[in-house]
């Protein structure tokens, strides 16, 4: 089954074939090549044997004879041709196409040797490759004949149909020539719902303009060719909406962030899971596409190491040994504020929750930073001192000598005496005490008296404090016991009195654990299974261990692990659909939580699905809309949205300590919660989707807020804050997004220009050609001036191969330039004043942020659905395809009339035969490649 | 001075912890090693080990007045020379398997434009396994290039459970800048799996026993873990037959790619457990607590559980930065009582000098206590350190000076006699140490003509036949 996926091709001729098609247009008019204005620089592609001039003067003796201004054989003179670098793209498909075929010069007219067709071609074909790679290959220039079909607003025909397709498709799409790899003469478009994924495509296309190209020489009148399209899409949806195909998925695996948010919700422990599990594969933005997903020796290996040892915390274990844990400090982290967790009074540092495993005692071992030649780091404040804590409460106070020298024989580290702590979770600080307050007048201060780098700050002038690098947890030495710990009350539900009681009490254990974990009421033979875990452990030590070793055996468990949807075979065939089936309840419950919450089912969901209701349009109704308004929802935001948004890259961006020096990972850290909190508020607001570009407000705490200048925001916690009479609004005025698209030193309009593209608009654009020099290598000063970001952009646009993309990308881009890499507001950019002035592919002009939002709202039904898109890819694990637009369009429409609001979407999705169905897997679908890819990865790890 | 001879108190070795562990490669196991050999497995099971040791700072021998005095490289070239006044005496004993390769350098280590002048000891380390320049930067945008255990691992790495294995003795920062405007992960690791992608190394040895013996600190708790897990594997079999009956067929094959890891796992458990019943108990290191507080025992922990992975074959590549740039750490059992950075600025003072060579000293004399036990470790017919590659050496020369010339350079170990050893090359001055590189990499069996910025692949089996015997040769 070969699919399409729209997000690599209609998606993205949405936007770069208008961009293309308004070149070749232009080309198209003007067929023969005008002297450029200036001089260009030369493309630096492969570099062609063939030197421009050498390729002059092959062109003028051999194609000027008939290909002058006079004679403009063909509509073609090549009289001014200076080289392949120069000339036209269009032109230079033609010309790399006739010289290919052997077509020019031709016959009977004297011809050049192969070779030196063969270096002109090769010159030539880096630039025809701009003009033929989103149109297929130009037709010769010609006058065009435009033709109107019959008609009547947006309906038009079958017959009409068929005649457009016969009269203008076929001339290139045809059984000979098959261009693109499609012939359409035996298409009959009264059965074009019949071949949704060619039509899918001819939507994309004619609804770019992309098809017919330019410079087909017949084609329809533009009303012909919306009608046509309208038509289509109304046939293709109506089919569908009687015969949805609900599309097959694999079955997917719990990813590292739904294992830890599961392991938390059924006992209760907080773990960081990358000690265990790999890390997941991305696949369309997100890490839960279920044929990304693969197995290895290694991943199971993981499972069994996370079931084993996460089975040990959570129940306590008596037995345990000395091991040794090191949390590292965020070395961007500020260290002048207090860090969420640690005792009041107290500055940077770490705090952590430790999950102990008996109690006992503990030794904790900390490590500083120091300057390159040994000594310690951050010196300005003299004398220091760091406080240990465990739920707040000091377990040890160590003077932090300044002289502290890796030349000592513990190196620039300290150490606690062994502390008696108790088994369980418990929040772990160590901080300094906060000895000094008040305004710092330092002329830099990087990154607010965090570590930058170990040698800024190490003499006069940049006040700096020491910082924690390391913290290791060491032990239990001498065990006493277990406490009781949140995880163990989850887990004993019932404590046995007599020896009578063990064997009953551990099976209500097993019920309860395996229920949770399974997503659904378990089994007699499930228990029964794992029982004889129970027993295994309860043989070898008391009854305490048979519990643990049965939760051990869940947490490895097939059915734990994988969501396993079985094709119970026949019983749940649809009416709508032979090839299909109905999710039964349970499965529903499971999708539907993960969705939402990522999270197995809550007693509610599990409850309403067991009782076989969970189907009935009301309870799953009500059921969304309980689940949205719960604090859970929050997972859309801190999965859905940060992933789509790709807010993990913020972490990744480090502004110059120096250029940039209030920026620090304390902000990127809020800014990152301001774009989480704001997407809720649009979740639990039920707000329209459009807000999210357009807002006038946002959430911030102090700290953020005066980074962004707005004032009266006092305190750690986030609340929402209105940006009126502000430059900011929606997203693209966040922090997080200025600053994940920024590299270190200046901003990027292309990476912005690109994420506005790829993740708002769905239209990655193409990669850019080879050997094409990076920005950073235009030149940064020019004529003896810094040149602005902007300038040195115009520079490497005047690259003839960049600029037909970058006209499409940098608009975008530099309509942000008043934002700077930490997101900023600034007026001026290396001293010249910004200028957000552009002019966007599709011809609206825009001014800065606001007029940007304008151009975007412009193109809103593109927005909503990418949106779309990519919420549905989040919730069925598997990226949209074809068969999927007509869900996609008729959710839009949906939603179109209910204002947008983001409930209407989720409603759509979960509603939609994808979410409620499966495709019965077939044989031939098994024997796909895919699977066969799957596995081949697989073993190479 | 013998390191490997001396007791040490182990403060983190709990009592009573005598471990054993079963290896899946035995020679009990294997009636002819030739027979076996011929199988796949035991062809890339007879892989060469490859152990590439990184130690900072030069050496006190790459300064003019050590290189006359012969503190590092000996006078004689070819197989006539006398290590006693050098920092490779402790490795006397071991001159068959040694071959010492003086006077390469390392150009991709120096500054190649004015930002970069001063910034050599965090640039370093990126340059010693791949000879690449790395590109000078705090971000994200870090480049330099694949380290030769790397290169090594991608063509066979895949032949053991884990690929490689990076470990080492400081601590590391992997994020961030150090200092001249370079990344924190060019001093941090000396493993590059491509000119973009770091490795991070490990320092605490815990942490590597338990990716390569699994969880437990007594050997009976590591059997009852063990067993446990065999027979959550039997249980996860029956269970995705019972699954597969409700699956279809793509589901289903998806299920069955996971059997053949439980297969796998369990085939390692087996292996593991039918050693134990043979009776043959091995000697391995006890499950330390954490990182120990002294040099020598956090690297005898680490040479032993390297030793232990090659014989089990757990992974046949290790790199080891056993120093990190710009580090003022005391060795007390060197007997120089100054900073390992401070005395490496030794003024070209002799005095000075013969002072920081005692810190080398030490620092090689670390070697025979893994040599020893290599050497001991039967495989087949042979012992592991004839099977076997150690890399030894510094991306920089005189420490004083910054300069990355006459680089510290030996190699130990026959690589399965593809290296005769019990020789010293000297090769002439600016020869890359890449072309040492390039030779090594073809002896490991990987058909690659260039490493880093490597010219030619250096013979390694032949004193250069222009060199001398003049001992300055400079």
């Amino acid at each position: 089954m070969k699919q399409l996926t729209l997000r690599t091709s209609g998606a993205l001729t949405l936007i770069f074939g208008v961009a293309f098609g308004l070149t070749l247009a232009a080309h198209a008019q003007s067929a023969a090549p005008t002297p450029q204005g200036p001089p260009q620089p030369a493309v630096s592609h492969e570099p062609s044997t063939l030197s421009p001039p050498a390729q002059k003067a092959l062109v003028t003796r051999y194609c000027v004879t008939c290909h002058d201004d006079a004679q403009q054989t063909g509509d073609v003179s090549l009289e001014h041709f200076e080289g392949a670098d120069h000339v036209e793209p269009l032109i230079a498909a033609l010309m790399t196409r006739k010289l290919k075929t052997g077509q020019m010069p031709p016959a009977g007219q004297p011809r050049p040797d192969k070779a030196a067709v063969d270096a002109l071609v090769a010159a030539l074909e880096p630039v025809a490759m701009l003009a033929v790679a989103k149109t297929g290959t130009p037709a010769p220039a010609a006058p065009i004949q435009v033709i109107p079909f019959s008609h009547n607003g947006d309906v038009m025909p079958v017959t009409a149909q068929n005649a457009m397709v016969h009269q203008i498709c076929t001339q290139c799409h045809n059984d000979r020539q098959k261009a693109g790899g499609i012939s359409m003469e035996p298409l009959d478009m009264s059965t074009a719902a019949d071949h949704a994924e060619l039509a899918e495509r001819m939507i994309a296309k004619l609804d770019a303009g992309m098809m017919p190209p330019p410079t087909a020489p017949k084609r329809p009148d533009a009303a012909s060719i919306h009608a046509f399209a309208v038509s289509l899409e109304n046939r293709i949806d109506r089919a569908a909406a009687q015969h949805p195909d609900p599309g097959f998925r694999d079955f997917q695996q719990l990813n590292r962030a739904e294992y830890a948010r599961t392991i938390r919700t059924m006992i209760g422990l907080d773990l960081d899971v990358s000690r265990w599990l790999p890390p997941d594969t991305m696949s369309h933005n997100f890490d839960n596409i279920a044929e990304a997903q693969s197995f290895s020796p290694t991943l199971l290996q993981s499972y069994l190491s996370a079931a084993d040892q996460i089975s040990r915390l959570a129940v306590g274990d008596p037995t345990a040994t000395p091991t040794s844990f090191t949390y590292d400090a965020d070395h961007f982290a500020n260290q002048t504020t207090h860090v969420e967790g640690a005792p009041t009074g107290t500055r940077g540092g770490i705090s952590v929750v430790h999950v102990f495993p008996a109690d006992g005692t503990y030794r904790f071992k900390l490590l500083f930073y120091g300057t390159p030649v040994g000594n310690l780091f951050g010196l300005t404040t003299g004398k220091e001192q760091i406080e240990i804590a465990v739920n707040g409460k000091r377990m040890a106070l160590l003077d932090v000598d300044p002289r502290l020298s890796e030349l000592d024989k513990q190196g620039l580290s300290i150490e606690t005496p062994p502390i008696q702590i108790e088994a369980g979770p418990q929040q772990l600080s160590a901080a300094f005490v906060k000895r000094w307050d008040g305004p710092v007048d330092d002329l830099i201060a990087p990154h607010q008296f965090s570590l930058a780098d170990p040698q800024i700050g190490e003499g006069p002038g940049i006040t700096t404090v020491p910082h924690l690098r390391s913290v290791t947890i060491a032990g239990p030495f001498k065990v006493t016991g277990v406490s009781e710990t949140v995880s163990r009350e989850r887990i004993f539900i019932c404590r046995p009195v007599s020896a009578d009681d063990e064997m009953p009490c551990a099976r209500r254990i097993v019920t309860n654990l395996a229920t949770q974990a399974y997503r659904r009421p378990a089994t007699p033979q499930d228990i029964d299974a794992v029982m004889k875990f129970y027993e295994r452990g309860r043989k070898d030590g008391d009854f305490e261990s048979g519990v643990r070793t049965a939760l051990q055996a869940i947490l490895a468990s097939p059915d734990f692990l994988f969501r396993i949807e079985p094709q119970r075979a026949g019983i749940r065939a649809t009416r709508v659909r032979a090839d299909a089936y109905r999710l039964d309840d349970l499965e529903l419950a499971s999708r539907l939580s993960y969705f939402l919450w990522a999270l197995p089912p809550d007693a509610d969901l599990l409850k309403v699905a067991s009782a076989g209701r969970l189907h009935e349009p009301a309870v799953l109704d009500a059921q969304v809309h309980r689940m949205l308004k719960d604090p859970r929802s929050m997972a859309l935001s801190t999965r859905f949205a940060s992933l789509w948004l790709r807010l993990q890259d913020t972490d990744k961006v480090h502004p110059d300590a120096l250029m940039y020096a209030d920026y620090d990972g304390t902000l990127a850290r809020d800014m990152k919660r301001e774009t989480q909190l704001f997407f809720d508020s649009v979740v639990k607001g039920d707000r329209s989707v459009l807000d999210l570009l357009t807002a006038d407000y946002t959430f911030l705490n102090q700290n953020l807020a005066a980074f962004y200048g707005i004032k009266n925001v006092a305190g750690d916690q986030f609340r929402r804050v209105s940006l009126e009479g502000t430059h900011r609004r929606g997203l693209l005025g966040q922090g997080s997004i200025l600053v994940e698209t920024s590299v270190a030193d200046r901003t990027s309009p292309v990476l912005r220009g690109k994420w506005v593209l790829e993740v708002l608009l769905g239209s990655p654009p193409p990669p850019p050609p080879p050997n094409v020099p990076p920005l950073d290598d235009t030149n940064a000063v020019s004529g003896g001036k810094t040149l602005s970001v902007r300038e040195r952009m115009e520079e490497h646009r005047k690259n003839p191969a960049c600029a037909s993309c970058h006209r499409v990308i940098d608009p975008i881009g530099l309509a942000l330039e008043n934002f700077d890499p930490t997101g900023h507001w600034r007026t001026t950019d290396n001293g010249v004043p910004v200028d957000p002035n552009g002019q966007l592919y599709d011809g609206s002009k825009v001014n800065g942020l606001e007029g940007l939002d304008e151009a975007l709202l412009k193109h809103q039904d593109t927005f909503i659905r990418v949106f779309t898109e990519n919420l549905m890819a989040y919730a069925i694990g598997r990226p949209a395809q074809y068969f999927d637009m007509p869900t996609i369009r008729s959710i839009d429409r949906t939603a179109g009339r209910d204002g947008n609001r983001f409930s209407s979407f989720v409603l759509g999705i979960v509603n939609s035969a994808a979410f409620r169905m499966k495709k019965v897997d077939e044989e031939k679908v098994a024997n796909n490649q895919k699977t066969q890819a799957t596995q081949a990865a697989g073993r190479r790890n | 001075m013998f390191i490997a001879q001396k007791h040490i108190s182990r403060r983190t070795v709990l009592k009573g912890m005598g471990v054993t562990l079963g290896l899946p490669l035995l020679d009990a196991m294997i009636p002819a090693r030739t027979a076996w050999a011929k199988t796949a497995e035991g062809a890339a099971a007879a892989r060469p080990r490859l152990i590439a040791i990184e130690m900072v700072h030069g050496s006190a021998g790459s300064a003019q007045l050590g290189i006359k005095k012969n503190l590092w490289s000996p006078a004689g070239v070819g197989r006539e020379f006398d290590l006693s006044p050098s920092s490779l005496s402790s490795l006397e004993p071991y001159r068959d398997y040694l071959t010492i390769v003086s006077g390469t350098s390392d150009h991709s280590a120096e500054a190649w434009s004015a930002p970069e002048v001063g910034g050599d000891h965090f640039r370093s380390s990126a340059t010693f396994l791949t000879q690449m320049h790395p590109k000078q930067t705090e971000g994200s945008d870090i480049h330099a290039g694949t380290s030769i255990d790397q290169i090594y691992a991608k063509h066979f790495g895949q032949d053991s459970a884990i690929p490689s294995m990076q470990l080492c003795i400081e601590p590391v920062d992997q994020a961030g800048g150090c200092a001249y405007g370079y990344a924190c992960v060019y001093t941090d690791t000396i493993s590059w799996a491509s000119p973009s992608e770091p490795l991070p190394m490990i320092r605490d040895p815990r942490a590597v026993f338990d990716q390569l013996f699994g969880a437990g600190a007594t050997p009976a708790e590591r059997v009852a873990r063990r067993q446990a897990n065999a027979s959550i594997l039997d249980w996860i079999t029956e269970r995705v037959a019972q699954l597969n009956r409700e699956l279809g067929p793509r589901d289903r094959q998806r299920l069955d790619a996971y059997l053949t890891d439980v297969r796998e796992i369990e085939r390692r458990i087996q292996n593991v457990e039918a050693h134990n019943a043979s009776g043959e108990p091995r000697d391995l290191p006890d499950a330390p607590v954490g990182v120990p507080d002294s040099f020598s025992e956090h690297v005898h922990l680490m040479f032993d559980l390297m030793a232990a992975a090659c014989q089990a074959n757990l992974t046949r590549i290790f790199s080891f930065k056993m120093g990190r740039d710009g580090s003022s750490r005391v060795y007390p059992e060197s007997g120089c009582t100054e900073g390992f950075h401070p005395a490496s600025h030794h003024q070209e003072k002799e005095a000075n000098l013969l002072q920081y060579q005692k810190i080398n000293t030490y620092h090689v004399s670390m070697l025979p206590y893994f040599l020893d036990k290599l050497k001991n470790i039967r495989e087949g017919d042979r012992d592991l350190l004839e099977q076997s590659l150690i890399i030894y050496g510094s991306p920089m020369g005189d420490s004083n000076l910054h300069n990355h010339k006459r680089l510290p350079l030996i190699l130990l170990g026959h690589v399965d006699g593809k290296l005769k050893g019990n020789l010293h090359i000297r090769v002439p001055d600016g020869t890359p140490m890449a072309n040492v590189w390039a030779s090594v990499v073809q002896k490991l069996g990987v058909d690659v003509d260039k490493v880093g910025d490597s010219t030619a692949a250096l013979d390694l089996n032949q004193a250069a036949a222009e060199t001398t015997t003049d001992s300055a040769g400079v």
